[in-house]
């Protein structure tokens, strides 16, 4: 049985976003002289793109240094939380200048 | 990786997300709940997966060395996050039809037609909780949304729910808030879609199906708590088919099972919610996260001796790539789901076994070769080498992974006998499981209690109307 006539005054249905917009980090002048740590969620061979970028990134850029991902953990597993909630300590006592992080696949 | 991208951002260290091409707009969509609108990204071309060592190397070369470069030296394009209506403000007026319109072009909808959320709708379920409408059940990625006691009954209104549902809705959310659940991954390719569990008195005081048919949407109860299990993930946590929800093929949400407890009483085993921690005859729901599964019929024989070969069998061919939830990425976090329709578990009881008996007998029969173990991880993750030996050395799995050095000896599929979780229901007179493929840490099974209002019964009994 419906009515026709009938008028609804509908509700949004949504959550109150929670997250403010924050500003990203300053970006760098140069690579050359910087250190990139490699971090992975340990899936889709980033092992080796990783290792494609680092000969392509030195070529450019001779003085330019990196952090091996296995520094810091699976960012993609049972221990999520832990090892993206330690990481921008580990990347301060690292002397991580910039990350790069994969593999969103 | 994004989370790990934006977590270096917050810390003042520029990042570089790798993303394939085909999860941009995810990308997108995910860096805006993270509170990061212009997380710069570099692309992937195509998938990994499916290039040889030279092409993935020169793909790299030719496209994501310059994204990655760029990331880290170009500012990134102003953040800007557009405004949007408030809890309790209306956001279209007319009829059905209309009402229906709006929803559908502004993606609020799942297809099927909802129910009008009114503010009058909206407050006879609110009438069915304790809790204050303003009250956060908890914070769900990927949208980083507030998830509300108020928005769980317009979700639930919209679902075609019973205001009565309300308890029942409450604890869905509070379970899908879980840390240990892992609502964030509820867009993963792999589709998994989550299963609610249901326990308690409230299974035949609000008509859940705990008998046959017990999946089968067509029970009120049942098809729309489950329908709004995905309204809710969609509208709160912000998983949109193209946009969040990455579901390389996907299913549609799953209708609530409900434990049949008579039997399980009849039979002196314990309800699920017990494996949970909750006393039998506790309302409680439990929750977990399944890629597909499989009807297993006519499971014959008179004895638990003769059953668990077939059954234990059928667990087996029902994991592949989900192994790596055992040891891999996920490690411990396998549970297997199994249904038992009430004439198994009878039977299996009927033979003196304990639910836990049965668990540990599955426990040593559901079991396959190591060399198939390590070869499925090796399928899964193209990494060049597994070796369950030298997992356990390292110390991150236990011993009976690796209790010699025979590659045809058998290997568990999980840690331990309690780890496959049993629940008895569906059809009274039929020898059949069901056993559903789990999704390990995304979607790990959490359990809430389901709390009635202190009017519950008036309420019930139609004479307190708030």
């Amino acid at each position: 049985m419906t009515d026709n006539n009938a008028s609804y005054a509908a509700l949004w249905p949504r959550g109150p976003r929670q997250a403010k917009v924050k500003p990203l980090a300053k970006r760098l002048d140069t690579l050359d002289g910087k250190t990139i740590a490699w971090i992975w969620d340990y899936v889709f061979r980033g092992n080796e793109v990783f290792e494609q970028l680092e000969a392509s990134l030195r070529a450019r850029y001779p003085g330019v240094k990196f952090l091996h991902w296995d520094l810091f953990g699976n960012t993609h597993g049972s221990d999520e939380r832990n090892v993206v909630a330690n990481l921008p300590q580990k990347l301060r006592e690292l002397g991580a200048d910039a990350v790069v992080s994969g593999m969103g696949c | 990786m994004l989370r790990a991208s934006v977590a270096a951002e917050g810390a003042g260290i520029p990042s570089s997300t790798l993303v394939c091409e085909s999860f941009m707009t995810l990308a997108k969509a995910a860096s805006q709940g993270l509170g990061y609108p212009n997380t710069p990204v570099a692309p992937v071309r195509g998938h990994p997966g499916l290039q040889s060592k030279e092409v993935l190397q020169q793909n790299v070369r030719e496209l994501t060395l310059a994204g990655v470069i760029d990331n880290l030296l170009q500012p990134p394009a102003q953040a800007t996050v557009g405004g949007e209506p408030g809890a309790r403000d209306i956001v279209c007026r007319g009829s059905f039809e209309e009402v229906n319109e709006y929803f559908l072009a502004h993606e609020l909808s799942d297809g099927l037609p909802v129910v009008p959320p009114t503010v009058a709708k909206v407050e006879a379920f609110l009438r069915y909780t304790d809790r204050q409408p303003d009250e956060v059940l908890g914070v769900l990625l990927p949208d980083n949304r507030a998830a509300t006691v108020w928005s769980v009954a317009v979700n639930g209104v919209m679902a075609g729910c019973r205001p009565e549902y309300m308890p029942v809705l409450v604890a869905a959310v509070e379970a899908m808030a879980d840390h240990d659940y892992g609502v964030e991954h509820s867009g993963n390719t792999p589709g998994g879609d989550n299963l609610i569990v249901l326990n308690g008195p409230v299974i035949k005081t609000l008509g859940f199906n705990y008998t046959q048919g017990v999946m089968r949407d067509g029970f009120q109860a049942n098809t729309t708590v489950g329908r709004f299990w995905r309204l809710y993930l969609r509208n709160v946590a912000g998983f949109l088919p193209h946009k969040n929800d990455k579901a390389t093929f996907g299913n549609t949400w799953r209708v609530v099972v409900a434990e049949n407890e008579d039997v399980v009483a009849k039979i002196g085993w314990t309800p699920h919610c017990a494996d949970f921690g909750f006393a039998a005859g506790t309302n409680a729901l439990a929750i977990g996260r399944y890629t597909g599964g499989n009807h297993i019929s006519s499971v014959s024989g008179a004895t638990p001796e003769d059953l668990l070969p077939y059954i234990a069998d059928a667990v087996v061919r029902q994991y592949s790539w989900q192994l790596m939830f055992s040891v891999g990425q996920g490690y411990d976090t396998l549970r297997p789901l199994l249904l038992l329709s009430p004439i198994i578990a009878e039977t299996i009881a009927g033979g003196g076994w304990s639910k836990r008996k049965f668990r540990e007998q599955l426990f040593v029969q559901a079991r396959m070769t190591a060399c198939q173990f390590e070869r499925i991880l090796r399928d899964w993750t193209q990494k060049p080498t597994w070796n369950l030996k030298a997992e356990h050395e390292a110390g991150r799995i236990p011993g009976i992974f690796h209790e010699s050095d025979d590659p045809e000896r058998l290997v568990p599929l999980v840690w331990r006998p309690e780890d496959f979780q049993v629940v008895v229901t569906g059809d009274l007179g039929r020898n059949s499981v069901y056993v559903f493929a789990h999704n390990g840490v995304l979607g790990f099974p959490v359990a809430r209690e389901i709390r009635l209002p202190k009017n519950w019964q008036a309420l019930r009994d139609g004479g307190d109307h708030g």
